[in-house]
């Protein structure tokens, strides 16, 4: 590997991004280092499971429909992936220089493509607006499998959605209502009536936290 | 000339006051912890240590800043969250003072009185909080006015979990202490649900598995050791979320259970990697006490803040991210 060109895209929490070069094409190398500072087996464990995770993970909720980078190369013992490069902005990004109305019309997207998971009982486990990337023909693709969970219940259903609300609170402050309105809608429009009993335990897991 | 205010903190299993120019100068801080023979808290016994131990506190206190009780300017109370009875006989205490000596009151959030307070010390403008105590697991923010939660705990707080198993083990509440000590013998690890969800997180059923372990005969020291390596991992992790989010530079570790080594050596692991300033609140900072509260008393003061007698009821379950920061506004 060390012949890659690579260029550090981002840092994030559990991992770095590097943007390589490789069979001719332009590609996205995850890679989740070491973090000297936990307990080696917890480290070891989690850096495993999850990279193997992220790349199933990947692979099955494309053939439901929802666009994800596909995976090229994995080295679970080096816990790297290489995968396609969507060049776009986050959603995150978006927001704030968007206009409302595309805001919303992302958001619903994002609200029926979650809506699609959940159908299939996957949950995205992380899934905020750092994770969703628009690429420059408007197309949206989901990102950062690493928490994702096939066989999900209720309950974890209930957690993605109470992150979600969660992102737009701390982070979306001001665009709060319309984002969550908008991707609800999407969700709805999916899921029908299995909605309901998701929303239901959203509620509920909000109210565990303190001073509800 | 500074303004000195007096605050008073009485949350919980501590009542505390202290005396806090508005230079910053901590002129005295003086608490006193229930620690109950067995058990845990009970709200109502807490009250009552609180309002038999408060007269004396708050005497040391202004004795040990070396001033009488004309020289106060100002008094702040914690106004919550916490234990109802407990806040109401703190809230007692301070509205018969600020009457007494006829100056303003202050109702102070505690869990932003211990952010201000790591502030103070550390002087960091806008860092990331880890508030974590025996009440609290939180991941805190400053953004668009408000310190915003972007992340806790889903159950139970990080030090109530090192309590109750603690207890269960023998243990004296506060357990944090003796956990970290006995976890420092220990050799083997032994796999703990790790439950982390986005930014937040879940201890119970670590505690669960804990005391099933126990149960099983694994060493105490094992099981210590395992708990504070996976749940301050799982606090790792959030916090780097946090820090990644959010691009600050500054990481703030505050609350009770700052007082943990092992902890601090994990952050100060994290802000590294992120390239971050770490900070922790020293030992007579970190647990709740009254300078934190007279502290971000002045804060609010200086921001033209002040709370009438008849609208100064206590709020127990006053959210970190439901007041208005005006002080910080400039940010």
């Amino acid at each position: 590997m060390q012949t890659l060109k690579k260029q550090l895209l981002t840092l994030g929490a559990e991992s770095a991004i590097y943007i390589v070069e490789y069979w001719g094409k332009t590609l996205a190398l995850k890679w989740r280092p070491i973090k000297p500072y936990l307990h080696n087996e917890i480290d070891k464990l989690l850096r495993t499971s999850r990279t193997s995770r992220e790349c199933k993970m990947l692979t099955f909720v494309r053939t439901l429909g929802v666009p994800t980078p596909a995976v090229h190369f994995v080295d679970i013992s080096h816990h790297l992936i290489i995968m396609d490069f969507i060049e776009g902005q986050q959603l995150k990004q978006l927001v704030g220089v968007s206009s409302k109305k595309r805001i919303a019309s992302l958001c619903h997207e994002f609200g029926k493509l979650l809506g699609i998971m959940h159908l299939s009982d996957v949950v995205h486990g992380d899934p905020t607006t750092s994770n969703v990337v628009v690429d420059t023909q408007s197309k949206m693709w989901l990102v950062d499998f690493g928490l994702a969970e096939k066989n999900a219940t209720i309950e974890m259903k209930g957690v993605d959605i109470h992150l979600l609300r969660h992102t737009y609170e701390t982070t979306h402050w001001d665009l709060q209502e319309t984002m969550l309105e908008s991707t609800m809608d999407g969700y709805i429009e999916v899921s029908g009536d299995a909605a309901e009993p998701v929303l239901a335990r959203a509620d509920e897991i909000r109210e565990r936290g303190r001073y509800h | 000339m500074s303004l000195l205010c007096l605050g008073l903190e009485g949350t919980a299993h501590s009542f505390g006051a202290g005396v806090v120019s508005s230079k910053g100068e901590v002129l005295s801080n003086v608490w006193h912890m229930l620690s109950p023979a067995e058990g845990g808290i009970h709200p109502r016994e807490a009250s009552r240590h609180h309002s038999d131990m408060g007269p004396e506190i708050v005497k040391r206190a202004l004795d040990e800043a070396g001033i009488s009780h004309n020289d106060i300017q100002l008094v702040s109370f914690s106004r919550g969250p916490g234990l109802g009875p407990c806040l109401r006989t703190t809230a007692t205490m301070a509205r018969t003072l600020a009457q007494k000596l006829s100056v303003p009151l202050i109702g102070v959030n505690h869990c932003v009185a211990h952010i201000e307070i790591g502030c103070l010390e550390s002087v960091f403008e806008d860092p990331v909080t880890i508030y974590v105590s025996g009440g609290n697991t939180q991941v805190i923010a400053f953004a668009g006015g408000r310190f915003r939660t972007f992340g806790e705990t889903l159950d139970i707080a990080l030090g109530n979990m090192l309590d109750v198993f603690g207890r269960t083990i023998g243990m004296r509440f506060p357990a944090g202490p003796s956990i970290e000590r006995t976890a420092a013998k220990g050799v083997e690890y032994h796999q703990l649900p790790y439950s982390v969800k986005g930014m937040d997180l879940s201890y119970s059923g670590m505690l669960t598995a804990a005391k099933k372990l126990h149960l099983e005969g694994v060493p105490v020291a094992d099981i210590c050791l395992s708990i504070q390596e996976t749940a301050f991992g799982m606090l790792a992790e959030v916090a780097e979320r946090a820090v990644a989010h959010t691009k600050k530079d500054e990481l703030l570790l505050t609350g009770g259970v700052a007082r943990n080594n092992r902890l601090t050596e994990i952050l100060e692991g994290v802000a590294e990697r992120h390239g971050a300033s770490f900070h922790r609140v020293s030992p007579p900072l970190a647990g709740d006490q009254g300078a934190m509260i007279a502290w971000t008393g002045i804060l609010q003061h200086q921001a033209g803040d002040e709370l009438p007698i008849s609208d100064s009821h206590v709020m127990p379950k006053w959210r970190t991210d439901e007041q208005d920061i005006t002080w910080r506004c400039k940010l």
